[in-house]
């Protein structure tokens, strides 16, 4: 170095000196002027260049040791050279540093730790800076020196940095692993596990006692109350004009939007969270439990914390022998671990006809592991409650529908941690079960519903017992009644030979059916009751409506009944029928088995034979000799869809088949435009003819070019 | 051998240990930056776990899908989209639309006009969850629900995207989700199978259901689920033929099992013990599945709560009160199909009749499971194959339009079994054509109902043809969110 610029710096480093002490000594009545302040926050940029200067500088003196005083030495000259850049750095950077000190936000012990270490950073260099040139420094007191100088060096790094990004920047991304478990929701407070974690992760790095910017401390509930430098932080009761809020909501580009932009913003459901916990007039020290359930803060809670019932219950009690449970393990009885570490045992037993009491007696191995047992439906009686009662750890207890008495509950009085107990569907009696209730003090749960007990007395009960949640169930109040689904026919077909007893059916018990032959609406006033009595002999339409009482009545339901009195011992068809209509070939027509509207049902493609380019032409043979006076045809119509009834139908009929007779002509109606989708027959009689043969040709509509599909399932001969 | 391992270890010097060293640490710090899990597992863990008993303490034990075969609109249910009636008969934007593909039905129309609902909706229950009014008994319910209205899906057609949800590939060789559970938990009660299926059909327009859909895949044939159906055989075959007695059905098993032992021993082949194990369950279920099927003993509130058609075999209500009592004897997954669902057109008509069908009874299915105290253990899922679109299919007319498929966007529902209550996650854009918010791929979906019965999705392996086989093939994530 030029050694009147070494001279200058020389001098300059006193310069330094003197003008650090004189800052420190009246620090407390310095003002920073605004043209100086940009030099001061140039602080964090500069500081990098003294510790670089200063660690390499010591580094150097190390490795040369005492040779570094030898005149001439290079590394000697090179390193007292570097040691001098450092110190006046070193010196510019506190100066800086303390200008921006007097800034507003920085305050408390970082600060002053930082501070002191920098400036003893400084006079430390100085200090070495002059000392290195003598004979003494050297060995020991050398790397005294150097030590504390890298130490300081790393300690005022660390507090400075703390001071930047906040404590523990460096160790948060591990602790986000370690983060500590949410509260659950039962024992939560209000500020301290919703509104507090919200500041400590969004806000408190730059708004604590260390940092106050805006004067403004975000880390403990007092501070919070009193506010910043613009003032309170809100008006509680009133988000909307609380400074807080405004703040949150400025656009990001605003210079007061907080946080600031760059740094990580509040998340919707933080903002829900602040928001909702203004309006309720920012309690401190409420539980959440104690809000109101349907409130927002309530409700925003279930998101953030916890579930209450998550807790999975710590036993203390030793496993059982897992031979022992294999062995128990049965075709009817399932004993399976709660989980795959725990030891406690969960028992079902099912199939209410291979229920026996020594199912209950062979459990008493794992008396203590079972924790919960499920009976339901099973024929169990207050004997064999005496077996449970010996289940210390029981919890879940489930007798829903099973055969216990009003007086058997009392055995089980020794299952102290019983939680829950089902008995519903049982001959439980208010009395009785509200005297035994006492009994049992870790009681939580305890269904009800279908027994005797009124929905008086299940009310007092829980008035009586308010620890207890008593499962009241579904129970019709009848005040929405319901509409009854329509009648069904237990008839295995609607095809009969001769006679056929109607057997009209509904699902629902107690239900009255009245049915109507002639066509009209049935009703239950004027119609028939059904009273399985009657038999129809012929063609006969039933119209049917199921009544009862508390239910609205069901739309009618129509069922046509058709007489067909002989079954031909052969059919062939003599054209072909349409591919995708095929149904059962010939015999679809006297199968017995009539179609369904509606091309999703299987009854529409497999009962419906169709064509539409050639005629519906069959012979049918009889062996012996029939005498016939009427023949129907029962087919589909879809007016949209374009199936039509047949243009006609002829039947001829004779003994000798190339030598048939015209028997009767017929000519259903057409369908009109809109006409909705039904299922008609066309029967057409005549004198009454004996025959062999029976020839009958079916001819599709054509509405001129547009031939129109036939769809037919089913023939009558009579 | 031995030479290269002499020589092995004469090359081996000081210098290449190190470096290969330097370069073994520097590889682990790379893996542990691409792989942020690498050393978050135990030791040990790696290893497949044994099927049988969940992997952790499970929030479910058992599983009721009440599948809405057809995909409903989920416009005209549970995404309510105000603005589709503000633009309605507009042509949807392209932005919006983007570049995907579309259905053969639809991907040739001139014009994509938005159509609006046609029932209206309201808020309901704490949750304020909108609900159209076509579905009045689930909109009761709100509270106990957990809606996901950003459900998607990669398949565009029914069969596709059926098979994608039920088994994880859209291809269906591949079990289905039953039957891995079946696998993963094992068996209940030992009288019934653990994986059961339902069916039944609305008057909509139905597209099929094929036992492909319940198919034990490469996993064991006592994990394939078992079919249901209406009237006196609800389980075909198992009745003995007239002048069996039961005595000679128990001898005739023995006399076969001890037949089928010997040629286990000759074979090895694990089917053999598989159809051994079956026909000892179909033993039991000659007893076990009248008491089941029996609906005469169902108290009257009972039948007001699901309607009256819970009393006719085959009816989606009557389906919902099975499967309770199905659950309820512990079969680890009742899956329903309610057919029917795929509005391409007539949409109003048709969904609406729909919605009468399966309303009352899915809601009475939370509600019962509820009263029993088995909702906190059982999880019911309500939902379609994928969504429909914004815009209409076909002709829009003043009252009438259609909706082609879309698997960008759908709604389910999920209740109980540690789901949280009273929830509706996930968002759509308002036109309900694309999610901004908390998208749920069906893997994800997958992922978490293993978990919520108490298994890995990433553990519940099964070894097949040299790979390793999941329910969500290599991907899904635990939807964490919705859980309670």
């Amino acid at each position: 170095m030029n050694k009147r610029v070494k001279f200058f710096a020389e001098q300059l480093l006193i310069v330094f000196n003197v003008f650090i002490t004189f800052l420190l000594v009246f620090e407390s009545k310095l003002e920073v002027p605004a043209w100086l302040q940009p030099l001061g926050r140039m602080h964090p940029l500069l500081l990098h260049f003294p510790i670089v200067l200063l660690l390499l500088a010591i580094g150097l003196q190390w490795y040369t040791g005492s040779s570094a005083r030898s005149a001439g030495n290079v590394y000697g000259v090179f390193s007292r050279n570097l040691l001098l850049s450092g110190a006046l750095l070193s010196g510019v950077t506190v100066i800086m540093g303390l200008f921006l000190s007097r800034e507003e936000g920085y305050l408390g012990d970082t600060l002053l730790w930082h501070k002191w270490t920098g400036v003893g950073i400084f006079f430390l260099a100085s200090v070495i800076y002059l000392v290195s040139g003598t004979s003494w420094y050297k060995g020991i007191i050398m790397k005294a020196a150097g030590t504390l100088a890298i130490a300081s060096l790393v300690l005022t790094g660390h507090f400075g940095a703390s001071l930047t990004h906040g404590e523990d920047f460096i160790l948060q991304p591990l602790s986000v692993y370690y983060e500590a478990p949410p509260v659950p929701v039962d024992q939560a407070i209000v500020f301290d596990h919703l509104i507090r974690p919200v500041f400590e992760k969004k806000c408190i790095s730059c708004h604590n006692p260390d940092k106050l910017k805006g004067e403004l401390i975000l880390a403990d509930s007092a501070s919070i109350v009193e506010g910043g430098k613009t003032g309170k932080l809100f008006v509680p009761g009133n988000p909307g004009i609380s400074l807080l809020m405004e703040r949150v909501h400025l656009p990001l580009e605003e210079k007061k939007h907080m946080p600031p932009k760059g740094k990580t913003q509040l998340t919707e459901n933080e903002i829900a969270l602040l928001t909702a916990w203004i309006r309720g007039g920012t309690p401190f020290t409420q539980k959440v439990v104690d809000l109101p359930p349907d409130d927002s803060l309530r409700l925003l809670a279930a998101a953030v914390l916890k579930p209450v019932e998550t807790k999975e219950e710590q036993f203390d009690f030793a496993a059982a022998d897992e031979k022992i449970i294999a062995k128990l393990n049965t075709d009817y009885v399932t004993i399976a671990p709660l989980s795959r570490s725990s030891p406690a045992l969960e028992v079902n037993i099912y199939n209410r006809a291979a229920y026996t009491k020594k199912q209950l007696e062979a459990l008493t191995e794992i008396r203590k592991q079972i924790v919960a047992l499920n009976l339901n439906k099973l024929p169990v009686t207050d004997e064999d409650l005496k077996i449970i009662a010996q289940f210390e750890n029981l919890r879940q207890l489930d007798l829903n529908f099973t055969d216990i008495t009003a007086g058997g509950l009392k055995e089980l009085a020794p299952l102290r941690h019983l939680k829950r107990l089902m008995a519903s569907g049982t001959a439980i009696q208010y009395n009785e079960l509200k005297a035994q209730l006492p009994l049992f003090k870790s009681l939580e749960i305890v269904s009800i519903w279908n027994t005797a007990i009124t929905p008086g007395e299940a009310e007092q009960l829980q008035k009586d017992y308010p620890s207890i949640a008593f499962i009241k169930g579904f129970t019709d109040d009848g005040s929405n009644p319901l509409k009854l689904n329509p009648p069904q026919i237990a008839n295995s077909s609607v095809v009969f030979d001769g006679q056929l007893p109607l057997q009209l059916m509904h699902p629902v018990k107690g239900v009255q059916l009245y049915y109507t032959t002639d066509g009209s609406d049935p009703d239950s006033i004027h119609s028939r009751l059904f009273d399985s009595g009657l038999v129809i002999t012929e063609n006969t339409t039933i119209r049917a409506k199921a009544f009862k009482e508390g239910w609205y009545s069901s739309e009618i339901a129509e069922f046509g009944f058709f007489r067909n009195r002989y079954v031909p011992d052969s059919v062939r068809l003599l054209y072909p029928l349409n591919s995708v209509h095929q149904a059962e070939d010939a015999h679809t027509f006297f199968n017995t088995k009539l179609g369904v509207i509606g091309a999703n049902n299987p009854a529409w493609a497999n009962y419906f034979a169709g064509v539409r380019h050639n005629d519906l032409a069959l012979v049918s043979e009889f062996k012996q000799p029939v005498t016939l006076y009427s023949v129907g045809l029962h087919y589909m119509v879809e007016e949209a869809t374009g199936i039509y009834p047949p243009a006609w139908v002829e039947v001829w009929g004779g003994e000798n088949e190339h030598r048939l007779k015209l028997l009767v002509k017929m000519k259903p109606p057409l369908p009109a435009r809109g006409d909705t989708p039904s299922l008609k027959l066309v029967e057409g009689s005549f004198t009454p003819q004996t025959l062999s043969y029976l020839k009958i040709i079916a001819r599709p509509y054509a509405d001129g070019e547009h031939k129109k599909l036939l769809l037919v399932d089913e023939m009558f001969l009579n | 051998m031995h030479k290269e391992i002499i020589e092995h270890g004469l090359t081996w010097n000081r210098r290449r240990f190190l470096s290969a060293m330097s370069l073994g640490v520097g590889s682990i710090a790379l893996g542990s930056l691409l792989m942020p899990d690498l050393f978050s597992q135990a030791a040990g863990e790696e290893a497949a776990l044994p099927p049988g008993i969940p992997h952790f303490a499970p929030k479910a034990k058992r599983v009721i899908y009440l599948f809405q075969n057809g995909a409903p609109s989920q416009q005209e249910l549970f995404d309510y989209k105000p603005k589709l009636r503000e633009m309605m008969g507009e042509e949807i934007p392209p932005s919006v639309r983007g570049t995907q593909r579309l259905t053969g039905m639809t991907a040739n129309q001139s014009s994509f006009p938005l159509v609006g609902s046609f029932v209206d909706f309201k808020q309901y229950g704490q949750s304020g969850a909108w609900v159209s009014d076509l579905m009045p008994y689930t909109a009761k319910i709100v509270d106990d629900l957990c809606f996901v209205r950003s459900m998607y899906t990669e398949a565009i057609n029914h069969d596709p995207a059926l098979t994608f949800l039920q088994t994880g590939s859209q291809q269906g060789n591949r079990p289905s989700m039953g039957s891995w559970l079946s696998y993963g938990l094992g068996n209940e009660n030992k009288n019934l199978p653990s994986f059961t299926v339902l069916l039944s059909r609305g008057v909509g327009n139905g597209q099929g259901v094929y036992s492909k859909l319940w198919s034990n895949g490469f996993l064991d044939s006592v994990h394939q689920g078992v079919q249901f159906s209406k009237g006196e055989n609800p389980v075909l075959y198992i009745r003995d033929p007239e002048g069996m007695s039961r005595k000679d059905r128990r001898e005739m098993l023995d006399n076969l099992a001890a037949l089928n032992e010997m040629s286990y021993a000759a074979f090895g082949d694990p089917e053999i013990t598989a159809k051994v194990q079956q026909y000892e369950m179909a033993y039991r279920m000659q007893t076990a599945i009248p008491e089941v099927m029996d609906l005469s003993k169902e108290p009257d509130d009972i039948v007001k709560l699901y309607g009256p058609d819970c009393l006719v075999p085959g009816t989606y209500a009557a389906n919902c009160l099975l499967a309770r009592k199905l659950s309820e004897n512990g079969v680890r997954f009742v899956q329903l199909y309610h057919q029917g669902w795929d509005q391409h057109g007539n949409l109003p008509f048709e969904i609406a009749k729909q919605a009468m069908d399966v309303d009352q009874a899915s809601a009475a299915l939370v509600t019962d499971l509820k009263q029993r105290g088995l909702l906190d253990e059982t999880l019911v899922i309500w939902g379609g194959e994928f969504g429909r679109t914004s815009y209409t299919q076909g002709r829009l007319t003043a009252d009438n339009y259609g909706r082609d498929h879309h698997p960008r966007c759908f709604t389910i529902w999920m209740a109980g079994g540690g789901i949280k209550p009273g929830m509706v996650y996930g968002e759509t854009d308002e036109l309900g054509y694309n999610i901004v918010k908390n998208p749920v791929h069906v893997h994800d979906f997958q992922a978490t109902v293993l978990h919520q019965l108490g298994l890995n999705h990433e553990k519940l392996i099964f070894k097949h043809l040299g790979r390793r086989y999941r329910l969500t093939d290599v991907s899904g994530r635990v939807v964490k969110d919705i859980i309670s």
